[in-house]
């Protein structure tokens, strides 16, 4: 930010006008702000139970200027090192001129774990689709590539939200600088990646091409960044299990059948695509991809084997490459880099290792070794392996990087930055991004590696004088599209994970229901009433039955046994704690189906009964409140589902779920709870209007008449108490009704669904038209589990019906297991 | 030497298969010393797709698809071949094996497409014993070609022939350790040890005719897929195939059907199926003279 004489350079002046009319104070809240901001969107997966070693995302308020000319000579610079590059890998998946002559060492390519052999048989194709660079700042305020990013080119999802929250944190920053907006860029992409559908059958562009992002899924630490892009590029977000290759064609599994995918823009290793031509253990490709491309039915961006450029060593050969390929002079040069299978490099780097920072020569994604800070004996250690096998080795010369200010806890300091710039390839020219992801770095950091994820990064303002920048260009002309309401092609997996969602909501709120019914009895400690040990006896078989503790705690009569089995049952590591950390996974698999407000509903609910249940030492107190925490949740989820989410597919099959799980538990729950002798029914017939929670609409219907049918009315037979079994099995059959309207093969899932039904309400009317209703409803604990048994067997079949239940993949050939295929087996 | 050749793979599951794809290396090779006079790859039950073409490295491959409920696969490869592999040259008007090494590494015209065999691969690992075991052979200065015939009768010397003793992920180093193996082990083995002296080495799969030539002493690998080395000579000799298994230099015995950098490069049948449970297999191979 400071020239060459110390002096402030002028497009900084603005900014630090705006930043200082906020004070110090002023600032800092806005970084705390800012921070609360990223964790309320979950942009590093923040949800209960996640990963403990992922740092929460943080952004700098203060971003990183780049005045417009500066940022011209960038992008013309970038550009030219991505038709290099481009170049060199039509080359090597290609003719291999460069190998054949001389001009590229064999170290270099076939040893690279990104050459990927099987990407040589592909058709002619552009290989790049999205570039980014890590660029430094020398002391000459020249700009040098630190590394080339060709497979992933991952950030672009993290430098769009810095955006958005930053607008939201600093918008007076904002108005006082004239900053190019983000979105064109993303426009551009979008558009780039649907030109590179194949043609169809009669040679001409595909009309709708459908633009898949595979991702490795929700345990991937740059999760956030593909369902956020997959969104901004309205584009199905998949992964490998949801497609499938039939007839050499990829298709996506949806609930209406297979539909084909022509574009898949690959967020995972190469490598991992395909088990049956790459990595054959890699469960999370997609058996026969390598072959649909081949067969030229789909396009990879980037290829599969783009990420063979990003070998650092290859820098050293960048200058004479782009003279040679494309006959210019490399614009934007690499940070100094030296290839060691080079005698005289190796001879200059032994000479005086200080100077340099060394790294292996293929594996880009490895931090960089510092022989100036190393112990003598580890810097001849690791010059010894170096003198082994040179050819494995580059280095790069030590560059201490500019500094930008950041604010840290004393105020305003200067901290050395990295900066990554992205292009895309629109199919004429590569256009870059008009912002980017900058990291800060911490002293102790190497430059040369991927930035740390504890790193802090900032925003990135490409400056202009010119409005219609910020305008932006017209929009895209699309053609009409044809109105769809049926959500048909939601994949299978989704429906599948909602509907899970849907049952592992419902479980925690029912087990929350139950503990919270027993706490109430054992609270008094030795003061529990004989008919409470019966009603304990009965929460009891309820609870074992619901997975809350083990049956052993459920049948005994001492009520010690039973407290200390809830107590753990909320710990961390108990059955409550595996129910959350359930409900997480699952709202994360689905995260890219919830709207930004619906997720931090639920992430943040969660989080808070899970902070209360952790809270929990040895207090049933304590206990009984987080069990209000996870009622509050599971209200919550239903409360956004029921406001918020379109009436498709989606919510159906979440709803679907709860339905399904809260009609089994009350059929279980009232078996348990009437089982008594006749004479002691009321008991039962109390508890059971506590569990469905329907205590006060009885006593206004019937004031103090306790009596079984209509109790069990209410519970069993009402279709308008959601908290009844009628209405689930009603609300089921509607829903799976409508599901099948769309499929033709109507009304056998349904028709079991109205069947459990008209059983329920016959067992209703039998006990109303009983002579003792007492003994009827004491008898119906015998009949009530096949009605749980109904439902069970109703959610396998929906089940099989639309989740496509895949058996395991296998690997032939490859395997240890059998010795087969070889010599003399 | 005139051969027909029949090779049978089958797998039968216990569970159905709901969708298959192989990748199969199966077709021989042809080569300027092999002619196919024919070859064909019959698949039951009949596949919904069937692609061909080469591999990088040259090799015929041949990719199925069944996307129909099956409970067996087999797979049935009848071939004619003629093959005749030229003699090496003397072994003393080799060049010192440092200077094939200097070559591969150095690549250029000549050499670059050698040097492709000179790294380490997946399932060829070399560690300093192995680089020790085949290093013995190559004192400073010998003609490479008398170091490779040395490790290549060694190996057949030091080693026990013992099917289950290994499994396709048996390292070289632990091949090593216990002196016994397959056909594949001691040959992954030579060619890591090549491969840690920088010299290019790479791994050939096919078969070894099942009754030896009359008067010959019987074979250890026939009957089965076989397996053994191609080293180099260097720019001008170029390769020679050497099978350690048997200490024989490769001449009219054996046909090749492809080669890659280790056994993961060519698989003869490679597949991912979903389903299956488990599953045996039965291979049968035959390689008579015609």
């Amino acid at each position: 930010m400071v020239d060459g004489r110390g002096g402030l350079r002028p497009h900084w002046r603005g900014l630090l006008g705006a930043l200082t009319a906020f004070g110090d104070e002023g600032l800092q809240a806005r970084a705390r702000r800012l921070d609360r901001a990223f964790e309320e969107e979950g942009v590093t997966s923040v949800l209960p139970g996640a990963q403990a070693d992922m740092h929460a995302w943080r952004c700098d308020p203060i971003p990183l200027l780049i005045p417009q000319d500066e940022f011209t000579a960038l992008e013309a610079g970038l550009a030219q090192r991505a038709r290099l590059l481009e170049a060199i890998l039509q080359d090597i998946y290609g003719k291999q001129t460069l190998l054949a002559d001389g001009t590229l060492p064999p170290a270099l390519v076939f040893p690279n774990p990104g050459f990927l052999r099987p990407c040589c048989g592909l058709p002619p194709r552009h290989l790049l689709q999205l570039y980014a660079a890590d660029l430094v700042r020398g002391p000459d305020g020249a700009w040098r590539v630190l590394a080339d990013r060709t497979a992933a080119a991952g950030g672009l999802g993290y430098a769009r939200e810095n955006r958005r929250l930053l607008g939201r944190v600093l918008p007076e920053a904002f108005r006082t600088m004239q900053v190019r907006l983000l979105r064109p860029f993303f426009d551009v992409w979008q558009d780039a990646l649907q030109r590179l559908a194949p043609p169809d059958p009669s040679g001409r562009p595909k009309a709708n091409p459908a633009v898949a992002l595979l991702t490795p899924g929700t345990a991937n630490p740059q999760w956030f960044e593909h369902m956020y892009l997959s969104r901004e590029l309205s584009c199905a977000l998949v992964e490998g299990g949801d497609l499938t290759v039939r007839g050499g064609a990829v298709f996506l599994k949806t609930l209406k059948g297979l539909q084909q995918v022509d574009v898949l823009l690959r967020r995972m290793d190469g490598r991992m695509i395909d088990p049956l031509e790459l990595e054959a253990g890699s469960l999370i490709g997609v058996p026969g991809l390598i072959d649909a491309a081949r067969g030229g039915t789909v396009r990879i961006a980037n290829d599969p084997g783009s990420g063979v450029v990003e070998a650092p060593a290859l820098a050293a050969f960048l200058p004479a490459l782009c003279l040679r390929l494309l006959g210019e002079r490399l614009l934007t040069d690499s940070v100094p880099t030296l290839w060691l299978g080079e005698e005289r490099a190796r001879v200059m780097v032994q000479q005086d290792p200080a100077r340099w920072l060394v790294r292996p020569a293929l594996d880009g994604t490895v931090h960089a070794l510092a022989p100036a800070v190393m112990e003598p004996s580890a810097r001849q250690a690791l010059m010894a392996r170096v003198a082994a096998r040179p050819w494995e080795w580059a280095a790069s010369a030590a560059v201490p990087p500019s500094v930008a200010p950041c604010l840290t806890a004393g105020g305003l300091e200067p901290k050395p930055v990295v900066l990554r710039l992205f292009l895309v390839w629109d199919g004429a020219g590569w256009r870059a991004m008009p912002g980017g992801l900058a990291r800060v770095m911490e002293p102790s950091g190497s430059t040369a590696g991927r930035p740390s994820q504890a790193a802090i990064s900032k925003d990135v303002w490409v400056l202009t004088e010119d409005r219609s920048d910020i305008v932006g260009p017209a929009a895209l002309i699309v053609p009409p599209v044809r109105l769809r309401r049926a959500t048909g092609d939601l994949p299978s997996r989704v429906a599948d994970n909602l509907f899970w969602l849907g049952r592992y909501v419902e479980r925690l709120e029912r087990a929350a229901r139950l503990v919270r019914a027993a706490v109430a009895r054992l609270g008094r400690g030795t003061a529990v009433m004989p008919h409470e040990v019966t009603e304990l006896q009965a929460l009891g078989r309820c609870l074992a039955e619901a997975g809350v503790i083990p049956p052993e705690a459920a049948g005994t009569a001492a009520t010690t046994t039973m407290a200390e089995a809830l107590l753990s049952a909320g710990r961390d590591a108990g059955s409550i704690g595996v129910m959350f950390a359930q409900v997480a996974r699952l709202t994360e698999s689905v995260r890219d189906r919830l709207t930004g407000d619906m997720y931090a509903t639920f992430t943040q609910t969660l989080r808070a009964a899970r902070a209360d249940a952790a809270a929990v030492d040895r207090s049933l107190d304590g206990l009984s409140h987080a069990m209000v925490g996870i009622m509050r949740f599971s209200a919550a989820v239903a409360g956004v589902a029921a406001e918020n989410m379109v009436r498709g597919g989606g919510w159906m099959f979440l709803d679907l779920g709860r339905r399904i799980e809260r009609g089994q538990a009350v059929a279980c729950e009232v078996a348990f709870a009437l089982d008594q002798p006749p004479q002691r029914i009321d008991g039962g017939l109390r508890l059971v209007l506590e569990l469905c929670d329907s205590a006060i609409t009885y006593r206004s219907r019937y004031l103090n008449v306790l009596q079984p049918a209509p109790v069990l009315d209410l519970v069993l037979a009402d279709q308008g108490n959601p908290r009844g079994l009628a209405f689930q099995l009603a609300q089921t059959h509607a829903l799976l009704d409508e599901l099948n309207g769309e499929s033709g093969a109507r009304a056998l899932l349904a028709g079991a669904a109205a069947g459990l039904l008209a059983e329920v309400e016959a067992l209703v009317a039998g006990v109303l038209a009983a002579a003792d209703q007492a003994e009827a409803a004491a008898a119906l604990p015998q009949r009530l589990p096949a009605i749980a048994a109904g439902i069970a067997a109703l959610s396998d079949r929906i089940t099989r019906r639309y989740f496509a239940l895949l058996p395991a993949v296998q690997t032939l050939g490859l395997s240890g297991d059998s010795g087969e295929l070889r010599g003399a087996a | 030497m005139k051969y027909r050749v029949g090779h049978t793979t089958g797998y039968a599951y216990d569970e159905p298969v709901d969708l298959a794809s192989h990748m199969l290396h199966l077709s021989p090779r042809t080569l300027p010393w092999q002619v196919v006079t024919a070859a064909q790859v019959a698949v039951q039950p009949p596949p919904s797709r069937v692609t061909e073409g080469e591999d990088h490295f040259g090799n015929h491959v041949c990719w199925v698809f069944l996307d129909l409920p099956h409970d067996r696969f087999e797979v049935t490869v009848q071939a004619q071949v003629e093959v005749l592999f030229p003699l090496p040259p003397p072994a003393e008007a080799t060049p010192p094996w440092e200077q094939v090494a200097a070559a591969a590494r150095a690549g250029g015209p000549a050499a670059w497409q050698a040097a492709e065999f000179v790294f380490d691969s997946p399932m060829a690992l070399a560690d300093a014993g192995v680089g020790a075991y085949a290093a013995a052979s190559f004192p400073p200065g010998r003609p490479v070609l008398q170091g490779l015939l040395e490790l290549n009768a060694r190996i057949r010397r030091d080693f026990r022939f013992k099917p289950g003793a290994t499994t396709v992920h048996t390292a070289a180093a632990r091949v090593l350790a216990q002196r016994e193996g397959v056909c594949q082990d001691f040959t992954h083995l030579m060619i890591a040890g090549l491969r840690a002296l920088g010299l290019p080495a790479r791994y050939v799969s096919g078969y070894l005719r099942t009754r030896p030539p009359p008067g010959a002493p019987p074979r250890r690998g026939a009957d089965q897929s076989h397996a053994w080395v191609g080293a180099w000579l260097g720019p001008e000799h170029g390769w020679v195939d050497l099978d350690p298994t048997n200490d024989l230099v490769v001449r009219d015995e054996h046909v090749v059907l492809a080669w890659g950098r280790d056994y993961g490069d060519i698989s003869p049948v490679r597949g991912v199926i979903l389903g299956g449970g488990h599953h045996t297999v039965t291979v049968s191979v035959d390689l008579e003279p015609r």
